[in-house]
């Protein structure tokens, strides 16, 4: 059995973060004012419409569903850490699971706002289900982001129950109204075999239901290009090259949290090198996955060089998007899979930076996938001036790219504001079980 | 060092290039006197270059650009000239007339696709941009043409349409003599000219061959055009259906449960998927909140 004192001070560690500090307070000031410019910019976007983008006939998806395709992307990093990992039995990967899941919640959910930023006139929004063709990839889309957000939010709910009723008795010196909170959502928990066994199960039923659904999630999204005969995107392995891309994105998302959260929230203990070593891991076999599906989209193709083909892989390859490709392949996921091989470089600094790179290099190869594209129709393009051609986003547009990143942000600090980010319950669990 | 040889031949052979491609993209259509000579019966004002502007701007702006902007689409070869220039203006309304009614390689005709009176009204758009210009009305009357009544008449036998025209004068019942004749059917895209374009004979009609296998209607109905062009007459258009087509009954492509279809015509596969797997989740999502409803309980107790 654990002493109490042992208990006390896990459980003060973990519920340490849960107060306002100034450090918060100024990084929410900052997060708030940023994301009040964007939403100016989208003001003007909703007063002018697309107008004040560089989108056109010809690109008619730019920075918008880039952007959106990544936020789905990043989303899924809570099935293989939850799901998967949890699951097949990975002790190691529990204290990360619910960093996962937040990332996941808030990703998902503010990717359908991503969509709707995309749309000149949003009011317009509800004829998408008014005739709705349930044919198109596009309302599969919607449905099951809107499923996996529901059972994301499940996901990290229900283990949280217990962490709730921890927080209503041990934090006496919050406001009222707060402790308040704690004990609705805690769902009258005492701790009971029975409760225990019910919060077990559904976990369970949950983690196994996700798995599909994100796999889903993710391939419908691949869908929405590879359902047409586009160069670049008309291939039958989008699916799972977007759902191994997803993982790579995700990865290094949670070791960016990771790294704040056990620099700020003084949790070395908790999320210690030795998770930075299995994460580095991780990252690098999912990496690896994803550069054989990188090598299986570009080289099938090349290799054919059929007339459509050539003129988007030339211009990737060595054309005006051969910089902004070779980049991303090389710093985003070449040299990270070579540095991450190292034990050296598992360690959380060095870590940090490289998932930095690869996060970034995820964007823009979502970039790459969803521009160069648009920019190579069929049939001829004539007779438009240049930047109809050749798509560059706009400042306005940039900002209004900006607005879901900086509200996801929002989003994951006040939930690991108002939530312990390191199961309590759990970690006391595991090591009264290892004792 | 290059030889004198070398550069004597490159020099021969970029002045013979040069000159082959000034040759097939010569300013010269060669078009015949009586063409040359002939003159709208459309007066060319405001209201008829308006109506000219849109017919302009539907069929000639995607590759002559708008006149005086000198944006015509430059990677043809030859470059489409700027109409409201010199070059055209200089040229005379028959030139015009033919030049937009043959075409010449790059430069489509229109035939088919506009009208006679079309054609004259685009023309009176592009001499709008010409200050000096003024017009020879032609002698034609266009009230002329209401005269003429056209007749058709198909031979079983030879599947042949004979096309009579004639002018119910007040003097009597002429005949048109060597006026061209067109016939098309109407399709789903666009007219069909069936045959070649004929002139009538002395007795004032032609035959066109018209083929054994058109496909018509659901009864073999089928649409057909007459244009016939006089010197006098002037431009006269009649429609007509003939049930001389297959008969053909092809369902449209929207009747049947398909991908591209409506919500309501969608395959029954992907109904039965999508719902059942809509369903699955719904269920599971609703089981787990009966069982965090059952937890609540025993906490209650
Ligand atoms: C597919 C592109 C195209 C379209 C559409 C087109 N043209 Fe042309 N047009 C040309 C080209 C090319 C030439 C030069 C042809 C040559 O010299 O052999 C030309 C030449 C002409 C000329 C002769 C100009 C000169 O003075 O040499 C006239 C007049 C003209 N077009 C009128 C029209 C009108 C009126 C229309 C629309 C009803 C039209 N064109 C539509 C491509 C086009």
């Amino acid at each position: 059995m654990l002493d109490q004192s042992k208990k006390d001070k896990i459980t003060s560690d973990l519920l340490g973060s849960i107060r306002l500090n100034y450090s918060f307070m100024i990084w929410m000031a900052f997060l708030v004012t940023s994301f009040s410019i964007c939403i100016y910019a989208y003001i003007t976007q909703l007063q002018n419409g697309l107008a004040v983008t560089g989108l056109g006939d010809y690109v008619s998806w730019g920075i918008y569903i880039a952007n959106f395709v990544f936020f789905v992307a990043t989303s899924l990093i809570g099935m293989l850490i939850s799901a998967v990992l949890g699951l097949s039995g990975a002790k190691w990967a529990a204290p990360l699971a619910r960093i996962a899941e937040i990332i996941a919640l808030a990703f998902a959910a503010v990717a359908g706002l991503v969509i709707v930023s995309d749309m000149g006139r949003p009011e317009r929004l509800i004829y998408v289900f008014i005739h709705a063709r349930i044919q198109s990839p596009i309302l599969w889309d919607v449905t099951v982001v809107t499923m996996y957000v529901l059972i994301s939010a499940l996901l990290l709910y229900l283990p949280l129950i217990p962490d709730l009723k921890i927080c209503h008795d041990k934090l006496v010196k919050i406001p009222n109204y707060l402790r308040n909170f704690y004990k609705i959502l805690s769902l009258n928990w005492n701790g009971s075999l029975e409760q225990e066994k019910i919060i077990l199960q559904s976990t369970r039923i949950l983690a196994i239901l996700i798995v599909p659904v994100a796999l889903a999630i993710h391939t419908v999204t691949s869908w929405l290009f590879a359902s047409t005969t586009r160069v670049g995107w008309d291939s039958t392995i989008f699916g799972p090259y977007f759902v191994t891309g997803a993982f790579v994105s995700g990865c290094a998302a949670v070791i960016i949290a990771m790294f704040f959260y056990r620099n700020n929230y003084k949790l070395k203990d908790y999320i210690t090198e030795k998770h930075f070593d299995k994460m580095g891991k991780l990252l690098v076999l999912v990496s690896l996955v994803y550069l054989y599906f990188n090598l299986n989209e570009f080289m099938v193709p090349g290799y054919k060089m059929k007339k459509g083909d050539a003129v988007h892989i030339h211009d990737l390859f060595a054309g005006s998007h051969a910089l902004l490709f070779w980049s991303v392949q090389i710093f985003g996921l070449v040299i990270p899979i070579l540095l991450l091989l190292f034990k050296k470089m598992r360690k959380p600094l060095p870590m940090l930076v490289i998932a930095l790179f690869v996060l970034f290099g995820a964007w823009f190869k979502r970039y790459i996938i969803v521009v160069p594209t648009m920019e190579h129709p069929f049939l001829p393009i004539q007779n438009v001036p240049l930047n109809f051609r050749i798509y560059t986003p706009t400042l306005t547009e940039s900002l209004i790219t900006l607005a879901p990143i900086i509200l996801v942000l929002i989003i994951i600090t006040i939930l690991s504001k108002l939530f312990p980010i390191i199961p309590v319950q759990e970690t006391i669990d595991h090591l009264e079980e290892s004792n | 060092m290059i030889s004198t040889n070398k550069i004597y031949t490159t020099i021969v052979i970029a002045v013979f290039t040069v000159l082959l491609s000034f040759q097939s993209y010569s300013q010269n259509w060669d078009i015949p006197a009586n063409k040359s000579s002939k003159n709208s019966y459309i007066p060319f004002n405001n209201e008829t270059a308006k109506a000219g502007e849109a017919i302009y701007t539907k069929n000639c702006q995607s590759c002559h650009g708008n006149p005086g902007k000198a944006n015509s689409l430059k990677t043809l070869k030859p470059v489409p000239p700027d109409l409201s220039e010199k070059q055209t203006q200089s040229r005379t309304d028959g030139d015009l007339f033919y030049i937009i009614t043959t075409g010449r390689v790059v430069m489509p005709s229109f035939k088919i696709v506009l009208s006679e009176e079309e054609r004259w009204k685009v023309i009176a758009f592009i001499r709008s941009y010409n200050k000096s210009y003024v017009q020879v009305l032609s002698k034609t009357d266009p009230s002329k043409s209401k005269l003429v009544k056209i007749v058709l008449d198909f031979n079983a036998k030879n599947n042949k349409i004979r096309v009579y025209a004639k002018a119910n004068e007040a003097s009597g019942v002429v005949l048109l003599k060597d006026a061209e004749i067109m016939l098309f059917a109407n399709r789903y895209f666009g007219k069909l000219q069936i045959d070649k374009t004929l002139t009538t004979n002395s007795e004032g009609y032609a035959d066109f061959n018209f083929p054994k296998d058109l496909p018509g209607d659901k009864t073999g109905n089928i649409d057909i055009v007459v244009n016939v062009n006089d010197e006098l007459y002037g431009e006269i258009e009649h429609q007509e259906k003939l049930n001389i087509g297959i008969p053909t009954d092809k369902p449209a492509l929207n009747e049947q449960r398909a991908i591209w279809n409506t919500l309501l015509k969608a395959p029954i596969w992907i109904i039965v998927t999508y719902t059942s797997l809509i369903l699955l989740v719904t269920l599971v999502l609703l089981y787990i909140l009966n069982t965090l409803r059952k937890l609540k309980k025993i906490g209650d107790k």
